[in-house]
């Protein structure tokens, strides 16, 4: 038993034999964020949040505290009976998630866990010293988070995750390179490493220049293919989205839609991202296809979307926290397949005329239903000319159909990251998506922005 | 709260912190949201805890923590102050003089939003949604939320003073789909409605049943509705857009933290250098943008910032002329001017940063949406934002909209979907031609501006008239 799942059985308890479930998310982290090779907005905190979720005669309502004595517990159970006695009966709600064993996975890591500030502060001091002489922005951190659900139906589940990352991004007035690294073990990494290649490649930016707009074909680094494709993710893997008819899947699965070397999956389990065992209501995660050699597979489900689509539709352990629960189920642990291309540099040559990008900026969805996407590039992006990366350009404003620029692939590398997704807003919840670098056939720009440098 | 918050002032003055503040917050929060006639949401929730700032030898430490006892507090401090002392940097930091805040400050209230039921909220949305429920509409959604914060600071340079602001708001959806397409049109704003620092007479003035009809037409109308042609031409943006426009393009770059890069990883810094203050031309002469953390409703309203400076109303542009930025108390000691005044934390958990509080686009002093109007021969009218992207320097735009018309010879014609305007912030301000007068002018509050890492979403509120731009790109498509 852990502290967490004593909490959420506490809570349940509380709930005193009512329909009930409970999720306990505790959280104690240390974030290390410099700008200008200074720390300047260090973050330390602790916290337990316990969510009680109540069902009284088909009526559903939910409360929140982070107040963990029994008189707040009894509090917290008083006020969830309360709001549910004021729902109306919700016939479509499939009921609280049977018990089910979740599967075992890594992703803790007792070094992490214990991590102190001074040590952050010393992780942040080995980037901020290894970017020299740019100056260098953003941040190490670490965490603790611990996740537990309890239910009247049975199910007593807890999960222990660790987390540490570094976001470098080297910089002076006329010159920006960006780099990262994420793992659930601080020993895997490297904050000066990370620096180092963000510096290298802020060295390579200088003197910027604008380009003609329209179609290019493209190297996408991980970085800027993980961003691209969450943002794709928010409507189209997501059964909510398909029921609304707002997924670009929607209609579509089993059709082949993409280039036949993108194959797409959504995959807490892998040992090489931030893995998960259950989701918030306590369903186990398992490995979902959502795009297999090009032909749309399927989409995450969560208890209520599934019971909604019928036909059989289960859950597939994606239920989000349930402050966020009107987005519907999410992939959080996108995985794209590996290709045969050895480096960024062999994808180069495979695009032969067009550019590189590093990293992108504000994306935004235009259109959810054809996965239209808007956004800047950032932190080094380049010409491809002949082959190789070339001059470097300004920020690019570009405005792409997700599902154009998968339709031609010409390669992707061997070699997939771990890319952190987490923003770290609200409580802590580590997550990142898998994916190597990309290249396609159709990156369209339709703007000219900033020079690169601060 | 109070007696904690001096002891983690005196705790962190004796652990060596030349300067310390406490601030301890108990919030409680309802949402409500609906979906096809059902409940989706239906959540009660609080959360308390305090957050302890410290400055040792010139660097900041920041540690918080949910436990709201001696022990607690004091682990806190000493979290903080360890942090404070092995942050690498050469830390030179002073903070723009103010006087100790001492008192207190309460949103004006006539009806608690916490003494209205769930369920009378529940039949607000669900009575919503049927109203907007009409042919052609797929799906609609509303939602409607109460929000109440307590707060007390106290610093080591006087300020003592507790706070409590209240919150509510609703919106509501209406969304289609139908050959390939999916639209939606929301009211009042989109992305969860508009929310105000009132009491529930604001979510009744929305009045959203009678406006939910005009919502669930406009969507249906949307799936039919020809595309918006590409090319550069007049556009004239509704109160609502614009007020997305004045956060993104002048909110943000003005925030002096950015300006001095310290923004840059993550939201990004700005185009504007701390030495354009009083001479850069950011738009036309027509351009007055205003900073009011007094203003009644807003969501950025209140006694004191989150290091104890009192709530002021101040110009950010003047006719045209960049005249101020949003700044901290350290960010205002590194320009030399100011006092600081906008710094807000999302909640206890969090550190302060530069916040926009209200941030205003300032009326005309008489014209209506038809004045505006009436001298577009050929041009575009846009409604409500539909998607948002801006630069790392907050040039290079590109926003869309759920609804447009295009204006004939001073009329508006034909509804168009799928609206996208794209411009370059300084060139686009300049093109600013008219302005609508107070009765064009609203003020819509959103509660989803990310900034920090970690990120923190903070609440403000914009205030902004119909205005017209000369010559600009729509239709952007990939």
């Amino acid at each position: 038993m852990t502290r967490a799942l004593d909490l959420a059985q506490a809570a349940l308890a509380a709930a005193d034999g009512e329909q009930a479930e409970a999720v306990v998310q505790s959280e104690v982290s240390g974030f290390a964020r410099f700008a200008a090779s200074e720390v300047h907005q260090p973050t330390l905190i602790e916290n337990d949040m316990v969510e009680l979720r109540v069902v009284r005669d088909g009526r559903v309502a939910g409360a929140v505290t982070n107040r963990t004595s029994a008189e707040a517990l009894a509090e917290l159970a008083r006020r969830a009976r309360e709001a549910a006695e004021r729902a109306p009966r919700d016939p479509s709600f499939p009921g609280l998630a049977p018990p089910s064993e979740p599967p075992a996975v890594e992703g803790y890591d007792e070094r992490t866990a214990s991590l102190a500030p001074e040590e952050q502060a010393q992780l942040a001091r080995e980037a901020i010293d290894a970017a020299r002489p740019f100056g260098l922005f953003g941040y190490v951190t670490s965490g603790v988070t611990e996740i537990a659900v309890a239910s009247s139906t049975g199910i007593a589940v807890s999960q222990r995750l660790t987390d540490a990352s570094v976001l470098a991004l080297a910089a002076d007035d006329t010159a920006s390179g960006y780099a990262e690294q994420a793992s659930a073990r601080v020993a895997d990494v490297n904050p000066a490493g990370a620096a180092r290649e963000a510096a290298e490649k802020a060295a390579q930016t200088r003197g910027g220049q604008e380009i003609e707009l329209g179609r290019y074909r493209a190297v996408l680094e991980p970085y800027a293919i993980a961003e691209l494709l969450e943002y794709f993710a928010l409507h189209s893997f997501s059964g909510l989205r398909v029921l609304e008819e707002a997924s670009y899947f929607a209609g579509r699965i089993g059709e082949r839609a993409f280039d036949s070397k993108v194959s797409l999956a959504d995959d807490a389990l892998d040992p090489v991202g931030l893995p998960k065992a259950f989701d918030f209501e306590g369903v186990p995660k398992h490995r979902v296809e959502l795009v297999t050699e090009g032909v749309l597979r399927g989409v995450v489900w969560d208890r209520a979307t599934a019971a909604r689509a019928g036909d059989g539709t289960q859950s597939t352990g994606h239920a989000v926290r349930a402050e966020d629960r009107s987005w519907g189920p999410q992939a959080l642990a996108v995985s794209m397949a590996a290709g045969d291309a050895k480096s960024l540099e062999e994808l180069a040559e495979r695009v032969g005329d067009g550019i590189h990008v590093t990293r992108l900026h504000y994306l935004s969805v235009v259109s959810p239903r054809e996965g239209i996407v808007t956004g800047m590039t950032r932190d080094g992006t380049f010409r491809i000319r002949d082959g190789r990366r070339a001059e470097p350009l300004v920020n690019l404003r570009f405005t792409v159909s997700v599902p154009e620029l998968l339709a031609e692939v010409p390669g992707l590398t061997r070699e997939r990251k771990l890319v952190n997704r987490a923003q770290w807003y609200g409580d802590r919840y580590p997550y990142g998506y898998v994916v190597p670098g990309l290249a396609t056939a159709c990156f369209t720009v339709t703007g000219n922005g900033s020079a690169p440098g601060l | 709260m109070r007696k904690l918050c001096g002891e983690a002032v005196d705790a962190a003055l004796a652990a060596g912190a030349s300067y310390t503040d406490a601030r301890a917050v108990s919030e409680r929060s309802q949402h409500v949201s609906t979906k096809e006639g059902r409940v989706e949401t239906l959540s009660d929730a609080e959360s308390e805890g305090l957050g302890v700032r410290v400055l040792v030898g010139g660097a900041w430490g920041f540690a918080s923590t949910r436990r709201l006892d001696a022990a607690g507090v004091q682990a806190a401090v000493e979290r903080a102050v360890s942090f404070a002392r092995a942050a690498p940097g050469s830390h030179s930091r002073a903070l723009a003089p103010v006087e100790g805040a001492t008192g207190s400050y309460r949103t004006p209230v006539e009806r608690d939003p916490f003494s209205v039921g769930l369920d009378d909220k529940i039949a607000l949305c669900l009575g919503a949604e049927e109203a907007a429920r009409v042919p052609g509409v797929k799906f609609t959604s509303a939602s409607a939320r109460a929000f109440r914060q307590r707060k007390h600071l106290v610093s080591s340079e006087g300020a003592d003073c507790e706070q409590e602001l209240v919150e509510c708001g609703a919106g509501v959806d209406a969304l289609a789909a139908g050959d390939g397409l999916f639209q939606q049109r929301s009211y009042p704003s989109a992305f969860g409605g508009s929310s105000a620092q009132a009491g529930w007479e604001y979510v009744e003035s929305l009045e959203l049943e009678r406006e939910a009809p005009r919502v669930g037409e406009e969507a249906a109308a949307l799936v039919r509705a020809p595309e918006c042609p590409s090319g550069v031409t007049t556009v004239v943006i509704d109160s609502e857009q614009m007020a997305l426009q004045v956060h993104e393009s002048v909110g943000h770059p003005t925030e002096l933290d950015r300006v001095y890069g310290t923004e840059a990883a993550y939201a990004g810094t700005s185009f504007l250098a701390a030495d354009d203050l009083g001479s850069l031309r950011y738009g036309s002469p027509l351009m007055n943008v205003t900073s009011d953390a007094t203003t009644a409703r807003g969501l950025g309203t209140f006694g004191w910032d989150d290091e104890g400076v009192p709530a002021r109303r101040e110009a950010i542009v003047a006719e045209g002329v960049l005249r101020g930025f949003l700044t901290s108390r350290e960010t205002a000691a590194q320009i030399g001017s100011g006092a600081g005044g906008s710094m807000r934390a999302e909640t206890w958990k969090f550190m302060p940063l530069v916040r926009m509080t209200n941030l205003h686009l300032e009326p005309a002093e008489a014209a209506t949406l038809e004045d505006v109007l009436a001298d577009v021969e050929d041009g575009i009218y846009l409604s409500t934002n539909r998607s948002w992207s801006i630069d790392d320097k907050r040039l290079n735009f590109q926003f869309g909209t759920q609804a447009a018309w295009e204006i004939k010879r001073g009329r508006l014609g034909r509804l168009l979907r799928d609206a996208v305007y794209t411009g370059i912030t300084p060139q686009f301000w300049g093109s600013l031609d008219a302005l609508g007068g107070p009765e064009t002018w609203r003020l819509y509050g959103l509660t989803n501006c990310g900034k920090g890492q970690p990120g923190q979403s903070a609440h403000v509120s914009h205030g902004a008239p119909v205005a017209r731009f000369r010559d600009v790109q729509v239709g952007v498509r990939p």
